[in-house]
């Protein structure tokens, strides 16, 4: 559903990213990863329109909102319609003046809901992340970070996208609530056949949510494989290094990924 | 490029900016004069007439007229501005009106009365911050310590004008050991002086002692702490030192305070002076000087601001004028 | 695929109320509290006081404090308690509308630079610095004593040099704050800028502006009490606090109450905003989004 072609972002003359190519299919999770200054949260930032990028070709075909064909620079600011983003640090991308229920709300806005109709979806989503409905008046600095981060997630599931990016979901919550996000995250994939682009650093993440890995490295792609292919065998002597390091630090685990996905063509 | 060396270009780019932005800066304030005293209300040419011929009550429109041809008064904003602008830097300041004399002539026989009363406010003001302050930050929460600050905040609350007719009521009135008013002898220089320099000790114990309080609890003190340097040596060999940049900066935006402070304390006292001088043109409608002071007062300002920008840059390699825009965010890659 | 833990329903329900901002609204209150009395004061005092601030007693010239006069009598005769209370309106409302104009002014010059960027902010942010260059009470002098030494004039003439400070804050809290991800998420969300600066920015800087303009109140009342004294403000007979303790000054030896008293006011009045204004920059201080600068 999302095809991205040649993607080239430059910033005073350097290449931050080059040569970015890659594609991911309906309902399916793409690990975005590499180490840091790879230019895993450029390439989010490019994607959303934050950075000015040239593509020669980008292609976004959601089922239910028009379909997305840039060619060229692109810098545009309302983002891919019919995609969400979710940041890394929650209480950063949460107005700290706001109550929970409001800033989810705003995601929906060129909707122009009713009130009523507004505050129907705000609750669906919110029980969908599986928030008590009582947060929704309260103010990001009177949840928890897991709360703060699950009400991200309600904001951007209220718009019922086809594709939600997340930047680093889950490196700013302690191990426990971690867990219990990811589980979230999964069963509103499960539920909605929501695609997923997460850059994450964590290896042992992607191992166990990815169908698919593009790693990164110095703004150009290393290796761009299916989850199961890239950690049975990785495509270059990088990702073998990687897969090692992760391995020895135990941020592996030995499973199997959770769904095989079909295997996606390399040339995409 | 100006030159081929990659370290000189941005230095020398910076430069031009900074002067760019002084030239605009220095444009925008004499607009600003200008524009004061050219949308004032008021017959401008019965002003110079009056001030021609002092005797003559009523002057015919003939002569009104002359003197609009000669000062161009019926030119349109910008010729009668521009005209001004290139007189003022070539340094042809005018007559003043009310005394016919060149306006440089009255500023000089002014401006010593209001140097040694600056310069004498602030030699007394700055010595008795900096012994309040660091005699406060020695022991932080002492009696003495919360007596500064208490006395910083009465004196930044204090009304200098109020301040200098209870002096004069104390010294002048009742005890009769100083006088009140006038200027001349160094007498007269006593109560003016320290009125400005209670405020000045007011507004700098304060800063003062949070810079020194700031340096005392800094990483690198407690190193020497640690290494077993004295108290006495890291105050007046490292704290003093890394102090001095800020407290500068602070000096160099209260220019503009200390100015307003010398308008008041010598209208006050009525010493002559620049403040006095101003005030005194103002209500006589005195346009040259007017214009010429006002001018003067925000030149004083930008060169001072500027020049302590300078001194900053060369102090302090951290404070460069190549750091960078702070809101140059958005090309800024994460990762 | 089954999902073992619906834990998340438990996770830290407990209310995270900071005390923080417990401390911050309990402060506020007080400070709204103390006001309103000050204020109530002030009001019932001068309505119940039997003199009028402006008419004249020339039987009781220049008389010292007494049961009669709590401060005494002016050179006219006017009871100086009831024309402090009168000019405490004049003085304090004053500044209170001074600063609010300048407040308004200049969050909207710095809003303007900062949203449209580029050529805009520069030039905008050049006549900002013109501006700033000079000395307020200098300038003040002068537009008021040009125009024409009267109470409107000088509003006009402070309102001109004093909104420079709120233009330069608003303008770098609103360059910080669009680079923010909340920002950046409700500009991608679709939301219109007017409602992104109304939502998200305005809010954030208040704080900040708050603390700004309690200490932009305070210095405005020493600038109106300066030009009043200095005959550029306020003009007799009004009682005004700055204008009061020029009448005073001429008696300085016969009647001191006459200065002692409006100068004790100014002194105290600003002593009290001061620290208010301390106190607030204190408790929003981890909460403001900057300082002021």
């Amino acid at each position: 559903m999302l095809r991205v072609k040649n993607l080239r972002v430059r910033i005073h003359g350097k290449a931050i990213l080059d040569a970015i190519s890659f594609c991911v299919q309906q309902g399916q999770t793409l690990c975005i990863t590499g180490e840091s200054g790879s230019g895993k949260s450029s390439l989010l930032r490019a994607l959303n329109g934050l950075l000015p990028a040239e593509f020669e070709r980008l292609a976004f075909h959601p089922k239910t909102s028009e379909p997305s064909e840039l060619k060229g620079r692109w810098q545009g600011a309302p983002g891919l319609p019919g995609s969400r983003w979710v940041m890394q640090d929650p209480i950063a991308a949460l107005n700290p003046k706001l109550p929970l229920g409001v800033s989810i709300g705003e995601s929906v806005f060129s909707k122009s809901l009713s009130a009523t109709e507004l505050n129907d979806a705000v609750s669906e989503a919110m029980s969908d992340v599986e928030l008590l409905p009582g947060l929704a008046v309260r103010r990001p600095s009177e949840v928890s970070l897991g709360q703060a981060q699950r009400a991200c997630l309600a904001r951007a599931l209220v718009a019922r996208p086809e594709l939600i990016f997340f930047d680093e979901p889950l490196s700013a919550l302690d191990a426990i609530v971690q867990k219990q996000v990811a589980a979230t995250m999964r069963r509103i994939q499960m539920r909605y056949g929501t695609t997923f682009i997460i850059v994450t650093h964590d290896l042992g993440f992607a191992a166990t949510y990815a169908d698919h890995v593009l790693v990164l490295r110095n703004g150009k792609v290393e290796a761009n494989q299916s989850a199961g292919n890239f950690f049975k065998s990785p495509e270059s002597r990088y990702c073998e290094e990687l897969l090692l390091a992760a391995t020895e630090l135990g941020g592996l685990p030995e499973v199997v990924p959770a769904t095989q996905g079909p295997e996606v063509a390399r040339s995409c | 490029m100006l030159t081929s060396s990659p370290r000189v270009a941005p230095f020398l780019f910076a430069l031009f900016r900074r002067l760019l932005s002084l030239f605009c800066v220095l444009l925008g304030v004499s607009l600003i004069t200008f524009a004061m005293t050219y949308f004032a209300p008021g017959d401008k040419a019965a002003a110079i007439a009056h001030a021609r011929y002092p005797d003559v009550q009523a002057f015919p429109p003939e002569i009104l007229e002359g003197i609009r041809e000669e000062f161009s008064l019926n030119e349109p904003f910008f010729v009668q501005f521009f005209q001004w602008l290139f007189r003022f830097f070539q340094g042809e300041f005018g007559n003043s009106f009310a005394s016919n004399t060149p306006v440089w002539d009255i500023f000089v026989g002014n401006v010593t009365e209001t140097l040694s009363l600056t310069a004498t406010a602030l030699l007394i003001g700055l010595l008795a911050a900096f012994a309040l302050s660091s005699v406060a930050v020695w022991r932080p929460g002492s009696l003495f310590d919360r007596t500064a600050v208490a006395l910083a905040s009465i004196g930044a609350a204090m009304p200098n004008y109020w301040l200098g007719l209870l002096l004069i009521l104390l010294f002048a009135a009742h005890l009769n050991w100083l006088p009140a008013y006038g200027s001349g002898s160094p007498e007269h220089l006593v109560l003016p002086a320290i009125t400005l320099a209670f405020w000045i000790t007011a507004s700098q114990t304060r800063l003062l002692r949070a810079f020194f309080l700031e340096a005392k609890s800094a990483p690198f003190v407690e190193t020497l702490r640690l290494r077993g340097v004295s108290e006495s040596e890291i105050f007046w060999r490292h704290i003093l030192r890394h102090a001095a940049i800020p407290a500068l900066t602070m000096i160099g935006l209260d220019i503009a305070s200390l100015l307003e402070g010398t308008v008041i304390v010598e209208l006050t006292f009525a010493r002559g002076g620049i403040g006095s001088l101003l005030a005194g043109s103002v209500l006589s409608r005195d346009y040259p000087m007017i214009l010429f002071l006002v001018m003067f007062s925000a030149l004083v300002y930008v060169f001072i601001n500027s020049l302590i920008e300078l001194v900053q840059d060369a102090l302090d390699p951290r404070i460069s004028f190549l750091k960078p825009p702070k809101h140059d965010r958005s090309t800024e890659a994460r990762s | 695929m089954t999902f073992q833990t619906q834990a998340g329903f438990s996770e830290e329900t407990d209310l995270k109320k900071t005390k923080h901002g417990k401390d911050l609204n309990r402060f506020l209150f007080r400070l709204g509290t103390m006001v309103l009395c000050v204020l109530a004061v002030a009001v019932t005092g001068f309505l119940l006081s039997p003199y009028a601030p402006n008419s004249p007693d020339f039987l009781n010239r220049l008389s010292p404090p007494s049961q009669a006069h709590w401060l005494g009598t002016d050179q006219l005769g006017r009871d100086v308690a009831t024309r402090l209370l009168y000019g405490g309106i004049w003085s304090i409302g004053l500044a209170f509308l001074i600063t609010f104009a300048g407040a308004v002014m200049g969050t909207m010059i710095g809003l303007v630079a900062g949203h449209f960027g580029r050529v805009t902010d520069v030039a905008l942010m050049r006549v900002t610095d013109s501006f700033f260059a000079f000395p307020e009470l200098v300038a003040a002098v002068t537009i008021a004593g040009v125009l024409g030494p009267n109470t409107a004039n000088m509003v006009f003439a402070l309102i001109l040099v004093g909104w420079m400070k709120f233009a330069r804050l608003v303008r770098s809290l609103g360059i910080d704050l669009v680079h923010r991800d909340f920002v950046v998420q409700a500009r991608l969300n679709g939301l219109p800028s007017t409602l992104i600066l109304w939502r998200h920015i305005l809010p954030n800087i208040g704080p900040s502006l708050l603390v700004l303009w309690t200490n932009a109140w305070s210095r405005s009342i020493l600038s109106i009490s300066g030009l009043s004294f200095l005959g550029f403000g306020v003009q007799p007979p009004n009682a005004e606090w700055g204008a009061m303790l020029l009448d005073g000054k001429a008696y300085m030896q016969t009647a001191p109450y006459l200065m002692i008293f409006p100068g004790l006011a100014i002194l105290s009045c600003v002593l009290a905003i001061n620290l208010a204004g301390d106190r607030l920059r204190d408790l929003l201080g981890s909460n403001a989004v900057g300082t002021e600068k």
